[in-house]
């Protein structure tokens, strides 16, 4: 490959890259429009516990119930109450098992927190192998690795 | 003990350990026991405004100083036909008394079937399925019917029961509510 | 009677593990090749008895045998053949008798395909800790959940028929059996597993030995889990087909744990490295199972599936902790000869790709774990308990699911051992701009939500990374060959259907991901209220009620409307939602009726059947892509299918000495190449 080619070809790496940020960027940028009533309704009303079917929310559920709270949220909302205050009454009311999504403070803490600790141990611990294996020599088979190689290979098995 | 999988292998045989203590732990407890207790114990009870079959409203107002049992039930509900005996025997018996008012609120229901209900099975208690009980249904938190609440004559929520009540149940709320004057 | 012959299969079946495990220990330790035979053909007699009891059972629910408690609270007269037959497993204890019938049929399959090699000790260990697991599950059946238990008293006259949730879909034939196929089919590798701990030969050879039972279970366990979806798109009527409940996790968790083992272990048949974390990954796999059964049946958590049983909880909570401690307890005893030889290379290669799979599949096992869990765990601590439900798995899985998506695109580019950034860089710059495009064109076009935008863009990317490795790979291939376009595909794939395969799983796998990312992001949903001939505009549709039914029959009564569902005017059909109601519950069940299209599903449920104004309320949702889970599922039992197809041997060969069986075909020389 030539030398032009190959740059060439790194520039349209950058480029790329610098797209991906970009669209990245718009997708993740405040959208300046408000949030419909209907569509915050429905927001917060997925983050609810259906009270008299199991596992689903109330967005989800078309139960009675589940249809009187969807319109008590969207009343709230008109009335202009926030979104903190509207999942607090529900609270009240239910208790904290009806959030579907657990609080992030006191034991809701260990849902949230656990798993990126783990994940980041695990990326860290695998970081940490991958590196001594690059500086470690690369091993030499001694004899008795041979012979066992060959020994393993000679032994019939189904294939 | 100096390898280290054997360190990693006692960290995971503790944590399973432990883990299995905590489903032994629950298999012994149901899950729902937690349910069935109100958040709304000890609390003012929500304001009512709501409509007996034959048009006279029920407010919040009416029921100032009384001990209140307040049913949220369904026309096809087989718990609630199973309990419903109980209230028409309970109700028989207060309500003459003029410090007890009983009310039947529809929970998830059509406003034809309550009437037929209520006409041919005489629950007269019972109040219309109208905006103001459904607006009670939310208000009160209900979480499944039947579900019955005694509201104490100060206008506090004293009692909560969920599923078929007993006579035993709703003497002892109505004892509860009189004692709380 | 037929108690009896049910009972007298399971009597068979605990007589011929026991009798079998003991002959089999002592053929193993003290070398005696007669009594492992006697031991092998214990394996058969289990079978026997397996299948005995279960023709016993389909007998009396076929007969409406109501002497049995099981079939008067499973069945009643009124039900169709289908769904007498499926009784076998509309509840727990026969559920468990079909978990015991296929667990004797993947030890008898096992028995049969190692007949020659009994008197390896490594066969000998697998069979033992096989019957060993059959041994539980037959005494469990015979003592605490007998599926042929007499009604106390007199027979009733008529049963009180199976869930209507479980009679109201033909799906409910397949979805349960397929889950257990797959259940039950990791027991195979965990089999071995153990055995290799047992006998010390943790090398690779179990795994070549487990390798096509391993993706057997894998396929089965993942069409269970897609048909799973599909049953409760159907059925359910809430529009969805996850709702992370605990029993939807419960068969997501071994999937998972299994899906991570199976790339895993290529890292171990080419390098000879992960020997503890592969081992791990099949007992945690199994333990799974156990774990999802517990969760799920002994009524510890509450959910549409859960039956409440509390006796039977102790039972397996046991069985799990004999499973978990002893697998834990093996590792931590081989601990000092289970260390790999091995090293990676280079951070960019396959088996470095691979580990961050199996990083991420792990993560996931524990978000979905630990989501699930948390509630006992949270009760546990505090007293009280919470809820973890589908925003808390979306927004902890949706990162770690795109990861995936994003290594799915890159990992087959990459050779093993080692490459230059170079190569790589040319073989993914198509695929990337592709991707990129895509991501672009989404938010232009379509949506600002983030997860869909990087999750459609990286679909992109992963699909045609596909598209180009297996493009490459048949180019060179026909150049190789002279032949034609379609005989070079076919010998491409021959030559290593186990990674073409893989491929095609893995475009299923983009196909559901692009339909989740769909369904999260676009879509409507609404009721809608109407009087005869009313209509109404959801999303672009059109409805209109233009009338109502009702069937009255022995087994159900229903009520369906017809909702014309038209676009631009333009009439789509005629669609018939319905409630019905079953003999045996006091609640409606509703059926919905789906349109399905290509881009948009209309899923419509029947709210409120017509009132006395003649009024119904009818829900109207619109899904977006929902078809392409479906889709998805299906390539990805084909791609398992192929690479379950033994690889045909091509005789030219310019490498140098390649071993008979060794497995991993080099790949063309013009792939590794970088293209002139």
């Amino acid at each position: 490959m030539s030398e032009a080619a190959r740059r060439s070809r790194r520039i349209a790496w950058v480029v790329l890259g610098l797209v991906v940020l970009g669209t990245l960027a718009g997708s993740l940028w405040p959208s300046g429009e408000t949030e419909s009533v209907t569509v915050r309704t429905r927001r917060l009303a997925s983050q609810l516990r259906c009270v008299d079917c199991e596992g689903l929310s109330v967005a989800d559920s078309s139960t009675a119930s589940a249809h009187d709270q969807r319109r008590d949220i969207g009343q709230r909302i008109r009335d202009g109450q926030s979104d903190a205050h509207i999942l607090q009454v529900y609270v009240d009311r239910f208790g904290e098992s009806t959030l579907l999504n657990p609080a992030g403070r006191g034991v809701g803490l260990i849902v949230w927190g656990l798993p990126i600790a783990v994940l980041i141990l695990g990326i860290v611990g695998l970081g940490f192998a991958l590196r001594r294996w690059q500086r470690e020599p690369r091993l030499i088979p001694t004899e008795a690795d041979v012979a066992l190689v060959e020994r393993a290979r000679a032994e019939p098995r189904d294939g | 003990m100096k390898h280290p999988f054997r360190w990693v292998a006692l960290a995971v045989g503790v944590a399973v350990l432990l883990f299995s203590i905590v489903l032994a732990v629950n298999v012994s407890t149901d899950p729902r026991a937690e349910l069935n207790t109100s958040r709304l114990l000890g609390k003012p009870a929500p304001e009512v405004a709501l409509a007996r079959l034959d048009g006279t409203p029920v407010t919040s107002a009416d029921l100032v100083g009384k001990t209140v049992i307040v049913n949220f039930w369904n026309s096809w509900c087989v718990p609630c036909d199973d309990e419903l005996p109980v209230l028409r025997r309970w109700y028989g018996a207060h309500r003459t008394d003029p410090d007890v008012v009983m009310l039947g609120i529809p929970r998830d229901d059509t406003p034809e079937n309550i009437r037929d209900a209520a006409a041919t099975d005489v629950v007269t208690w019972t109040v219309a399925n109208n905006r103001g009980a459904r607006d009670a249904t939310l208000s009160f938190a209900t979480r499944g019917q039947p579900e019955t609440f005694a509201i104490a004559p100060d206008g506090t929520i004293v009692a909560s029961f969920l599923g078929p009540v007993s006579t035993a149940v709703l003497d002892k709320m109505l004892r509860i509510g009189r004692r709380s004057l | 009677m037929r108690a009896t012959l049910g009972v007298l299969g399971i009597a068979i079946g605990v007589g011929g593990s026991a009798i079998g495990i003991a002959l089999l220990l002592r053929g193993v330790l003290q070398g005696n090749v007669a009594a492992l035979r006697n031991g092998r053909t214990c394996v058969f007699v289990v079978l026997a008895g397996a299948v005995l009891s279960v023709i016993a059972m389909e007998w009396a629910l076929i007969t409406h045998d109501f002497t049995i408690k099981y079939v008067a609270e499973n069945n009643a007269r009124a039900t169709p053949l289908l769904f007498t037959i499926t009784g076998l497993w509309a509840a727990l204890e026969g559920s468990i008798l079909l978990w015991a019938l296929f667990l004797a049929g993947y030890l008898a399959f096992v028995a049969h395909r190692f007949r020659r090699r009994i008197e390896d000790p490594m066969v000998g260990w697998a069979l033992i800790v096989g019957l060993g697991v059959a041994l539980f599950f037959f005494v469990f059946m015979a003592v605490a959940a007998n599926p042929f238990t007499l009604m106390p008293g007199l027979a009733p006259l008529d049963g009180r028929g199976p869930n209507p949730l479980l009679q109201n879909h033909p799906l409910m034939a397949f979805h349960p059996p397929m889950l257990y196929l797959g259940y039950v089919g990791f027991t195979v590798p965990f089999s071995f597993a153990v055995a290799a701990l047992i006998t010390g030969r943790f090398g690779e050879a179990w795994l070549e030995d487990t390798r096509r039972t391993t993706l057997i279970a894998w396929g089965f366990l993942t069409l269970g889990i897609v048909l799973g979806a599909w049953w409760s798109y159907e059925v359910l009527g809430w529009g969805g087909y996850w709702g992370w409940d605990p029993v939807e996790n419960a068969s997501l968790l071994p999937w998972l744990t299994a899906t991570a083992f199976i790339h895993s272990v290529m890292v171990q048949e080419r390098r000879g490295m992960l020997r503890v974390w592969n081992l791990s990954l099949v007992i945690a796999t199994f333990a799974l199972t156990i774990l999802g059964t517990f969760l799920t049946r002994s009524g510890v958590i509450t959910s549409v599936h859960a039956f409440s049983l509390s006796t039977i909880g102790p039972w397996l909570l046991s069985f799990l902790l004999v499973i978990m401690i002893g697998g834990v307890a093996l590792i931590a005893w081989r601990a000092d000869r289970l260390h790999a030889p091995g090293r990676i290379d280079s951070p960019i290669s396959r088996e470095a790709a691979v580990l961050g799979n199996n990083l991420l599949f792990a993560g996931l096992a524990f978000v979905v774990l630990l989501g699930t869990v948390f509630p006992l765990l949270a009760e546990a601590i505090r007293g009280s308990t919470l809820s973890v439900g589908e925003p808390y798995f979306n927004r902890m899985g949706a990162p770690l699911g795109l990861l995936l998506l994003f290594l799915m695109a890159i990992a087959p580019a990459l050779p093993w051992r080692a490459t230059s950034g170079e190569v790589l860089q040319n073989r993914l710059l198509g695929p990337a701009s592709v991707g990129t495009a895509f991501m672009v064109l989404t938010l232009v076009a379509w949506t600002r939500d983030w997860t869909t935008v990087v999750g459609f863009g990286l679909a992109a990317f992963a699909l045609s990374a596909i598209a180009r490795e297996t493009f490459v790979a048949v180019r060179s291939r026909r150049r190789a060959d002279r032949c034609g376009w379609l005989r070079a595909y076919a010998r491409t794939i021959g030559g290593n259907p186990r990674r073409y395969g893989g491929l095609v799983v893995h475009s299923g796998v983009v196909a559901i991901a692009v339909a989740l990312c769909a369904g999260g992001s676009f879509g409507t949903k609404q009721e809608v209220r109407l009087a005869k001939g009313g209509r109404a505009a959801v999303g672009g549709y059109e409805v209109q009620y233009v009338g109502s039914h009702i069937n009255r029959g022995d087994q159900k009564n229903s009520v369906s409307v017809d909702v014309r569902v038209s676009r631009d005017g333009e009439v789509l059909g005629t669609y018939a939602p319905a409630i019905s109601t079953f003999r045996n519950a006091n609640t409606g069940i509703g059926t919905p009726s789906v349109r399905t299209g290509l881009l948009e599903d209309v899923y419509l449920t029947l709210i409120r059947s017509p009132d006395d104004r003649g009024r119904v309320t009818v829900g109207v949702s619109i899904q977006s892509m929902t078809l392409w889970i479906w889709v998805g599922g299906i390539l990805m039992g084909l791609g398992t299918i192929v690479a379950l197809v033994p690889r045909v041997k091509r005789r030219i060969e310019i490498r140098g000495v390649p071993a008979p069986g060794d497995e991993p075909e080099p790949e063309p020389v013009e792939i590794v190449g970088a293209p002139a």
